[in-house]
């Protein structure tokens, strides 16, 4: 709106007699209308697939449901419940430790793999790594799991056999407790780390040259320029990709479900497969939302921290 | 943004009045609908016969004869076989149920030992009726399938389903072990102590990449068949009162004494001694090295290193004659064996039939499929690869094992007629947490040593909770 119709409005409401409302100009009126057009599929769709789920399950997480009878009130029992569930506690200590070493590995790798491409190498080598570090990423994630299930039997797997090659004996990559939650961190990592990698070359790439070269004048060199100059101008690609990396950590379940069953015990039961088990194993869906919400509120108290720590350690230029 | 004065014009109100009115009509009219279901989907509900498969059961030419034949004998009834893709039993049910919560559910589903009485209890319809009419043109069917097989598909008394087909827990023994080990193929009578003891002997004449007994960590086939074969079991099991009115039509007096009308599953007992001891031997057998702990999972590794000749022993059914002949293995390069007898020599089955259910609309129709599914001519075609093991004795015959083996392929039906006490897995109602929980403790009973009372102790206590709760 200009200030002309501001200001016209504001001299007829002062003077002229009121009832009048000002409708503005057709041309604006189109122009607000195609907005609202072309807004809209994407507004339908969040709210359709994002917004009536978030609030279907804060709703359902008040009811009993076991899909075969319609839902009875249950006040705050699922919470109580899930709150003295040993199986559910142990599933957010396992989420929690999976998400800060699992996201570190990720990010530590990803870092590290960027800077080194980032050196003097030939431009075809450069995009064959970059390649083959993202491939991993546009294969499933259960199909990863399965092919790894094989290669990390204790038994029959090719892990163990090169291992032993060398005379180590077998490890229990999948049936001992700690073995099992490297294993899937191993894997999800090996999966997840090209995203970050992907962010970080982009991060680098945006990084003027002139920057590095003053440094190098003042006589910074090797780890001391990283630690200087690079990593405090990717601070702002390190927060996204250490958001995303957060988010999909807290809701990891195929790498776990495929290859450990959550097993041995509980030792590598997430959080979201505890939602799948209550929910389609168990008929618990009520139970099932307690923990989608209580979920949904780690994530956004996780996510609110990071970005409330962002103000005092990310640079923008 | 535009600006509007306080009052409003006659043709602003006569906008926000139609906006209204629009929007009441629009919410009455949901709040009276009746609820949308995936039914009301143009297309989804053509009137058909709907009958719900586990997807992996049967091959697609088979599902095509069975439907087929069905066409032509009931001409005025449309057939849909809806083959759900599903990783086991449970995630089948867990799709079955997404239908049903959706609207759109089948009018009869393909349902094993796992889910017969959750569909009984809540979601099944009794049979009772139209078997007591049909009774005469079934008499031949239930001459041919063991009563143990019919039991286990009674839930308080009444029938739910007819078997189709079943597979009991025996021991598959790979026969180039043996020659390697210089051991003989054990004979029936076999006791824990020999199979102990053949597992040694395989373990010294192989390498560090062999192992001597495998077992997957499931409700079928894992440690159930141990607890089985000492005695006992995961929870207190009993017979629930009824069921005469079949036995008395259907079978003779040798047959039907004892029997009742169905399982019940009830009291746990992981912490009795019985199933410490059971823990506790497998237990050893890991900490021997004779066998490893177990994984989660189907198994589907396993064809692969017994028939490359890494695996000496491991519990299969009938299933895995077709799953060995595929994988390439020879009819003589291995053999089966019933369970070695510990206290007893009871031996663990699960079975699988269709399941009306009490939502459909057409269960006369229905009723006439589960006939037909049951006949031996459909089952004949339907069950042709030796991928599980047919219900009906009369079809278990040398002609059908000769190329897949194995040589000793009576054993599977034996299994039932020489060991009438042979029962079906632990199946109540909340078979789901049961499970669960069975696979959840016996992994950290069996992950590290010492950790069997502890895990056990653990165990009873998920148990008890997961029986209490009412579904």
């Amino acid at each position: 709106m200009t200030n002309t119709q501001i200001s016209a409005g504001r001299a007829r409401s002062a003077s002229a007699p009121p009832a009048v409302s000002v409708r503005p100009p057709a041309r604006e009126r189109g122009t607000r209308l195609l907005t609202a057009l072309f807004l809209t599929p994407t507004i339908v769709g969040i709210v359709v697939f994002t917004v009536v789920p978030i609030v279907g399950s804060i709703v359902l997480s008040f009811f009993d449901w076991n899909v075969i009878d319609p839902p009875s009130f249950a006040g705050g029992a699922n919470y109580r419940e899930i709150a003295s569930d040993s199986t559910v506690l142990v599933s957010f200590r396992n989420t929690l430790v999976f998400m800060v070493l699992a996201v570190a590995l990720q990010l530590v790798i990803a870092l590290s793999l960027a800077l080194t491409l980032n050196g003097r190498m030939p431009g075809w080598l450069r995009s064959v790594f970059r390649s083959a570090f993202f491939f991993p990423l546009v294969l499933s994630a259960a199909s990863i799991s399965v092919v790894m299930k094989y290669l990390f039997n204790q038994d029959f797997g090719v892990v163990n056999w090169l291992i032993g090659l060398f005379g180590i004996a077998p490890v229990p990559w999948l049936t001992s407790e700690h073995g099992a939650m490297a294993t899937v961190i191993i894997v999800y990592v090996w999966q997840q780390f090209g995203f970050s990698f992907l962010l970080f070359v982009g991060g680098l790439n945006n990084i003027p040259k002139e920057i590095h070269e003053a440094a190098a004048l003042d006589g910074a060199t090797g780890p001391r320029k990283h630690l200087a100059i690079t990593l405090p101008l990717l601070s702002p690609t390190l927060l996204v990709a250490s958001v995303v990396g957060i988010i999909n950590a807290l809701q990891v379940f195929e790498q776990p479900y495929v290859l450990t069953d959550g097993g041995p015990g509980d030792s590598t039961r997430t959080v979201v497969m505890v939602i799948y088990e209550r929910a389609f194993e168990q008929l618990r869906f009520g139970e099932a939302s307690a923990v989608g919400v209580l979920l949904f509120v780690l994530i956004m108290a996780v996510t609110a921290v990071q970005f409330r720590l962002s103000r005092r350690f990310v640079h923008y230029q | 943004m535009w600006m509007t004065d306080s009052h409003l014009s006659r043709r602003a109100l006569l906008r926000y009045g139609a906006y209204g009115a629009g929007a009441a009509a629009l919410a009455g009219t949901a709040a009276s609908w009746d609820r949308l279901t995936g039914a009301d989907i143009p297309g989804r509900d053509d009137g058909s016969l709907v009958v719900a498969t586990l997807g992996s059961a049967f091959d697609p030419a088979a599902v095509q004869a069975l439907s087929a034949g069905f066409r032509k004998l009931h001409p005025d009834v449309p057939l849909r076989v809806n083959a759900v893709q599903a990783v086991d039993w449970s995630d089948f049910f867990a799709k079955i149920l997404t239908q049903i919560a959706a609207g759109t559910a089948p009018d009869l589903v393909y349902v094993a030992t796992e889910g017969v009485q959750l569909f009984a209890q809540r979601l099944g319809v009794p049979l009772d009726r139209w078997v007591r009419r049909d009774a005469a043109e079934l008499r031949e069917y239930f001459a041919d399938v063991h009563p143990s097989l019919v039991e286990s598909m009674m839930y308080e008394g009444s029938l739910h389903q007819l078997p189709v087909e079943f597979n009991a827990a025996d021991m598959y023994l790979n026969r180039q072990v043996l020659n390697r080990a210089g051991a003989g193929f054990p004979p029936a009578d076999w006791t824990r102590d020999d199979f102990t003891a053949l597992l040694r002997e395989m373990k010294r004449s192989s390498d560090s990449h062999f192992t001597p007994y495998f077992w997957t960590n499931r409700l079928w086939g894992g440690v159930v068949p141990w607890l089985f074969d000492n005695g006992t079991n995961l929870l207190a099991e009993s017979r629930a009162p009824g069921g005469s009115w079949l036995w008395d039509t259907f079978y003779p007096a040798a047959d039907r004494a004892g029997r009742g009308g169905g399982f019940r599953w009830t009291t746990p007992q992981a912490t009795s001694a019985r199933v410490e001891e059971t823990y506790d031997y497998l237990a050893s057998l890991i900490q021997e090295d004779l066998c490893t702990r177990p994984e989660g999972g189907n198994g589907t590794n396993l064809v692969g290193v017994f028939s490359t000749g890494r695996v000496g022993v491991t519990p299969a059914g009938g299933f895995w004659a077709g799953g060995l002949h595929l994988a390439g293995m020879k009819a003589n390069a291995y053999d089966v064996q019933y369970f070695p007898r510990w206290r007893t020599q009871r031996m663990q089955f699960g079975a699988a039939g269709y399941a009306m259910l009490r939502t459909s609309k057409k269960q006369d129709a229905a009723w006439e499929f589960i006939k037909y599914a049951a006949r031996k001519d459909v089952m004949t075609e339907l069950f042709t690869a030796n991928q599980t093991t047919p219900a009906r004795r009369s079809m278990l015959t040398a002609g059908r094992y000769r190329e897949t083996g194995p040589t000793r392929w009576q054993v599977f039906y034996d299994t039932l007629d020489k060991f009438p006490d042979t029962g079906p897995i632990p199946a109540p109602p909340q078979v789901a947490e049961v499970t669960d929980v069975l696979l959840k403790y016996t992994g950290t009973a069996l992950a590290s040593p010492r950790s069997v009372a502890p895990a056990l102790r653990r165990m009873q206590g998920d148990l008890e909770q997961a029986m209490e709760r009412a579904l």
